[in-house]
């Protein structure tokens, strides 16, 4: 039990803090109506292609059968570059080709030149003969379904490959954009909490729906793993 | 706008959003891990160990798709295996089959060797921060016909689902609940239109 009466009930906020504290309420609550507001078209964005991605079988997320592809072949000048990226960057001028560069896991033969660059939708794969300055390019074109998977994923790199990074400003721009989502988010779910904290009535309704987001969510983030031997 | 109708909405978009909040939580984590390819404690090593007198199904073979899988999983539980297969690769010449099977925060590669009976085994306790980035992943568009052979995996994926149906009804009803404000109308419109305009302008340089 309390024996003083500042322990019993907290003494009335001055009326400076409850100023501050109703605008910073206030502004929690802008905070959340105005990440939402401004982030919306790129969770949608996410949130559709996440569930194209799992469900690729179905009709409107068929895009590899449907790509169109077309090969050529070109003269090129060797690129002077001793440098890989550097001579890539100079084989793509010169083929009118802009994107993220992706090497491709084979090693090729030291007079050649191979690597994958593109956009989302738009791939070229590169096969370039320095010897003999002629170069062979597979031009890959996904339709709308394919391209909009292609946002979800596109980030330049990949876990475990160190041989690639991003070398296209637009990756960055984009990959900055989906922290800034992933933030957002993040952001919003913490002023969401606050919000709720603030509503006496809703407390209980509100903490059995997080109670059971956080097992259910916890169990597979940690349970599974846990009772597996 | 019905008051009745507004808190109701208000009230569903609270609770929703709080069971969804840790869900949210975990697609969001990943997405930096995913973006700058680092997962933290994920590059674990990998203990080792090898099985002998591996005893298999019969005609374990020539099974294939579903019969395949249930088989490979009797064997996977008898060397202490568990998780869902996420990989199958048969090496008809070489009478192996390598499998991948993972559980969000372990990963689990099997190459198993029909004409020896035996197993090398190794797994990898990648942690609580990969088991967020395996959760994003999963299922995924890749191996289609072999993923979801698990109860959990198959419970994830209605998860995750559920995950972007919610969370658009969640944006859908906040978009409702802003409106209903007429004192930030304004400054949502120009964030909305900011909004729109950064999404549209990122995604035309990129695709166009």
């Amino acid at each position: 039990m309390p024996s003083s009466p500042e322990l019993a009930a907290p003494a009335p906020a001055a009326p400076g803090a409850r100023d501050v504290g109703a605008a910073l309420r206030t502004w929690n609550r802008r905070l959340h109506y105005f990440l939402g507001l401004y982030f919306i078209f790129f969770v949608w964005l996410f949130a559709l292609t996440g569930l194209l991605l799992n469900h690729g079988q179905w009709k409107v997320a068929e895009f590899w059968p449907n790509r169109k592809t077309s090969t050529e072949e070109r003269a090129i000048r060797p690129p002077a570059a001793s440098d890989q990226l550097a001579a890539a960057h100079d084989l793509m001028r010169q083929l009118g080709i802009v994107g993220e560069i992706q090497w491709l896991a084979t090693r090729p033969a030291p007079s050649r030149l191979e690597f994958r660059a593109g956009r989302p939708g738009l791939t070229f794969e590169i096969q370039a003969d320095l010897q003999t300055a002629r170069a062979k390019i597979q031009r890959t074109e996904l339709n709308a379904s394919g391209v909009m998977n292609s946002l979800h994923t596109f980030t330049g790199v990949r876990v475990g490959d160190a041989k690639n990074q991003r070398d296209w400003l637009l990756t960055t721009i984009w990959a900055l954009a989906m922290d800034a989502v992933a933030v957002g988010l993040a952001v919003m779910v913490l002023s969401g909490l606050v919000l709720w904290l603030a509503l006496p009535g809703k407390r209980l309704g509100g903490a059995l729906a997080l109670v059971g987001g956080v097992l259910v969510c916890g169990w597979f983030l940690l349970g599974v793993r846990l009772f597996s031997p | 706008m019905s008051p009745r109708v507004y808190a109701f909405i208000r009230d569903l978009h609270l609770y929703v959003g709080l069971f969804l909040s840790p869900f949210v939580l975990v697609f969001a984590i990943s997405v930096v891990f995913l973006v700058h390819a680092w997962i933290p404690g994920a590059a674990a090593p990998a203990e080792k160990r090898t099985v002998t007198d591996v005893t298999l199904p019969p005609d374990f073979e020539n099974l294939k798709g579903r019969e395949q899988l249930a088989a490979a999983h009797t064997v996977l539980d008898r060397l202490g295996v568990h998780g869902d297969i996420s990989g199958l690769r048969q090496i008809p010449r070489d009478r192996r089959f390598v499998f991948t099977v993972g559980l969000p925060g372990r990963e689990s590669s099997v190459d198993l060797n029909v004409a020896h009976h035996t197993a090398a085994i190794a797994t990898r306790q990648t942690g609580g921060w990969d088991a967020t980035v395996y959760l994003h992943k999963m299922p995924g568009p890749h191996n289609v016909n072999v993923r979801g052979n698990t109860t959990f995996m198959l419970v994830w994926r209605w998860l995750a689902d559920a995950t972007v149906y919610l969370l658009l009804f969640l944006s859908l009803s906040g978009v409702y609940l802003w409106a209903a404000l007429k004192a930030e109308r304004r400054i949502g419109l120009a964030l909305l239109a900011a909004g729109a305009v950064s999404f549209g302008g990122i995604v035309y340089a990129l695709v166009a």
